[in-house]
């Protein structure tokens, strides 16, 4: 259950215990690989875990151990980078570390519980939204901005001069003191992914307008577009990358958050996103909204369907899958970006970062801020586009080949980044989201609503819970 | 073996038992307490103050995560109800209740019917049980795949449907979902209560039925005359475990009708999903004022029904 993914769609242990039961009943596919194994190993991750350590650039003076509660689990790529960099860190360092493998779900099922109590963890870590909805707010974590002046253990280089300022510099980085809570190591962004062994005619260009991009989809043919109806966060893309090229950065949010709801009529621009949505829905593979993920998206590793529109994790875990299978079936991936519709003024590109946090009781927090650092060290952080496939808010490391073209996009300094989702599913804790938006968008894509309507089920919906709110 | 044993315990016993019937009562009283203590203590504190806890705590707003509770009077009431997520919660659990309650009892009685009289009747009844060993999560695991909608590369379900020249269906898009699930449980469910049942039926004398039978009487006079006054106290009491299961109906639902990790669509919802929602925050700040307020609403309904069924339910017992 090697499964590497950001947003959304994560197993759980409770998934993993039934898929266990499962197997052992006699349904399971049985071939399991272990990182990086089978035919669609990534090359260089035998390379990277047999590498000699770097030396770390700031040792703690005082801290013997520290105690981390990881998002990730250990049999996990990022699990075994960061399994290389415990051991590291302990070999120059003499320092230990003392890990839960808990999964993506220990931030809101294992820390906010924790945080009543002395027992925390004195190192964790999540995306940013989901850390600064869950722990910064009530008060959790503790301000990390002395990391950015520690040495990575290469020459004089600090975790500033080595982190791009867009990956931990904006608003919702910063807790109420104004001071920073995440130093990150991975970066995610989204794309329509398609495999250009299959897919890619000649005359293949990278579409700039809608008109171009549907003629994308109709020269696929019926099932253009795999999408997994039953993760909402899926479900979510099409309407807010439109909307975010009409009213850019912030934009969803502010209207999300008005408590009369009227924002959502008054700027036409979410009008207009919501009529180039509506577009898509007949391009939908037949059963998308009767999904059970990941099956549509192995429909599209296994060629059903042409394109797939997630998250940067995409070709991690389509290349598990086909691993799995084990029928010498690969993907040449490649992806592009939404065009900007017609009368849309925002050139944008998703961008979210995951990091580690330090939790306000630490015990140990000088021991934990050292390895932040010491993770972000070259010869460690390669692991992660090396043996996970993802992306690193360092510009000088090598991008995995399947990802090349999505960081050219993250890279480019014309580009407006917006977080992913413009924050609005961590909006009242997501209930706005679930309440909302995902039942309108739900009725958008199957042709329930039409444009206008969802807007204006979005306006009063929307108000009626700002309402409930108080 | 025995019998040294039998005589320390009878060399033992006189000496200990000495003095009248009263000391006996006295001693017995004077233990009571002794004996009492530790279950009372447990009681209290793993169920008594806890719900107790879950009641003040619903009338107040905490994310439970390091800060205070903060009292709101009867904001997390007013917000739950006026909350479509709720409304869908609270609708779909009536419905596991009711639909899946008559469906699990009219099955479990056409069973006890013919189960009577069959022959390998007991071996019936033990395969019928089996859907009971297996945990719900597996259970919804499975029935993904059973249900599964793939052109040309059905599910069970739909592979059969379209095997007798039928459309095949979206079983698990989240507005058929709910009656999915109703229709797993009641297959799930059945077992158990038949067995519940049965076990009733074996108590009623044989010469009752070898009577009717005399009298002509055909199954369902039987099971009308016979059965049913005979068993209507073990209905009764199956009805309430029933209505208690109904009521939290929550891994089935969260494996079937979503991914397995993020809850599914809000259409889909049981009471106990809100409460999970609630408290692990779908992506944030956990609610747990909120997600107690729906606790409370459910202690509050589970009670009012279970009192309703006990009312309609009450027949004078008839001794056999």
């Amino acid at each position: 259950m090697r499964v590497a993914r950001g947003r959304s769609g994560k197993l759980s242990v409770l998934t993993v215990g039934a898929a266990v039961s499962l197997v052992l009943a006699g349904c399971g596919s049985g071939a399991d690989t272990t990182a990086g194994g089978g035919e669609n190993a990534l090359p260089g991750v035998q390379q990277y875990l047999d590498a000699p350590c770097p030396e770390a650039g700031t040792k703690p003076q005082t801290d013997k151990e520290f105690t981390y509660w990881s998002m990730w689990t250990a049999d996990e790529p990022q699990g075994k980078v960061l399994q290389k960099a415990f051991k590291c860190f302990q070999d120059k360092t003499g320092v230990k570390v003392d890990v839960q493998w808990l999964g993506r779900k220990a931030y809101t099922q294992n820390l906010a519980p924790a945080l009543n109590t002395d027992n925390v963890p004195d190192l964790f870590d999540q995306d940013v939204s989901k850390v600064g909805a869950a722990i910064m707010t009530p008060g959790g974590t503790q301000g990390v901005d002395d990391v950015f002046a520690m040495k990575v253990g290469e020459g004089d280089k600090t975790v500033k001069d080595v982190l791009s300022p867009s990956s931990y510099d904006f608003p919702q980085n910063k807790d109420k003191e104004g001071k920073n809570f995440m130093v990150p190591y991975t970066l995610q962004s989204s794309a329509w992914w398609y495999n250009k062994d299959k897919v890619a005619v000649k005359d293949f260009a990278e579409p700039k307008t809608m008109t171009e991009l549907t003629a994308l989809f109709d020269k696929a043919g019926k099932s253009a577009i795999s999408l997994d109806g039953d993760i909402p966060f899926y479900n979510m893309y099409y309407f807010t990358q439109l909307a975010e090229r009409y009213v850019g950065p912030g934009g969803l949010y502010k209207a999300a958050t008005d408590k009369t709801g009227q924002s959502w009529k008054t700027d036409p621009g979410f009008l207009k996103a919501a009529t180039e949505t509506a577009k898509l829905p007949k391009y939908l593979i037949d059963g998308w909204d009767a999904a059970k993920f990941p099956q549509i998206q192995q429909r599209w590793a296994d060629g059903d369907s042409s394109y797939l529109y997630v998250g940067s994790w995409a070709p991690s875990e389509t290349r598990e899958y086909l691993d799995k299978q084990g029928s010498g079936q690969k993907i040449n991936y490649g992806s592009f970006q939404f065009p900007k519709p017609d009368g849309a003024t925002h050139d944008t590109v998703e961008q979210m970062s995951i990091g580690f946090s330090v939790t306000k009781k630490a015990k140990h927090a000088e021991g934990a801020k050292a390895f932040m650092a010491y993770f972000l060290n070259k010869d460690i952080l390669s692991g992660i586009p090396a043996v996970a496939d993802n992306l690193v808010p360092r510009t000088d490391l090598a991008v995995p080949d399947d990802l090349k073209a999505l960081k050219t996009v993250m890279d480019d300094p014309k580009k407006e980044h917006v977080l992913q989702y413009d924050g609005i599913d961590g909006i009242a804790g997501g209930k706005w989201q679930t309440d909302v938006f995902d039942p309108a968008d739900t009725s958008l894509l199957k042709g329930k609503l039409d444009p206008q309507q969802f807007v204006d089920q979005l306006a009063a919906k929307g108000a009626g819970f700002w309402k409930t709110q108080g | 073996m025995s019998a040294p044993t039998d005589t320390v315990a009878r060399a033992a016993g006189p000496g200990r038992a000495t003095g009248s019937r009263g000391g006996h009562l006295t001693r017995k009283r004077r233990l009571f307490w002794p004996f009492m203590i530790p279950a009372l203590g447990l009681y209290l504190a793993f169920l008594v103050l806890p719900t107790l806890a879950t009641v003040v705590l619903s009338f107040t707003k905490w994310a439970g995560s390091g800060d205070t509770p903060e009292p709101n009077g009867v904001d997390n009431y007013v917000q739950m109800w006026n909350n479509d997520s709720f409304q869908y919660s609270f609708q779909n659990t009536l419905i596991y209740v009711f639909a899946g309650g008559i469906g699990t009892f009219l099955l479990a009685f056409l069973f006890t019917m013919v189960l009577r009289d069959m022959r390998g009747g007991k071996a019936i009844r033990a395969i019928l049980f089996f859907p009971n060993i297996v945990a719900p999560v597996a259970l919804g695991m499975f029935l993904g795949f059973v249900f599964k909608y793939q052109p040309g590369k059905q599910g069970l379900a739909n592979f059969m449907l379209e095997h007798v020249g039928a459309s095949a269906a979206k079983f698990l898009d989240p507005a058929n979902v709910t009656w999915v699930v109703t229709a797993s449980i009641i297959w799930a469910s059945s077992g158990f209560f038949i067995t519940i049942l049965m076990a009733a039926v074996d108590r009623i004398p044989p010469y009752l039925y070898e009577d009717a039978d005399l009298a002509g009487a055909s199954p369902w006079q039987k099971f009308r005359n016979i059965t049913l006054p005979l068993t209507w106290d073990v209905i009764g009491v199956a009805g309430v475990l029933w209505t208690i299961n109904a009521l939290k109906i929550f891994e089935l639902v969260f494996v079937l009708a979503g991914p397995g990790t993020y809850s599914p669509p809000n259409q889909a919802w049981t009471l106990g999903i809100y409460v999970f929602d609630r408290t692990f925050g779908s992506n944030g700040t956990p609610d747990f004022g909120a997600a107690c307020a729906c606790a409370v609403a459910m202690i509050a309904l589970v009670s009012f029904l279970v009192v309703l069924l006990r009312r309609l339910m009450r027949r004078d017992v008839i001794q056999f």
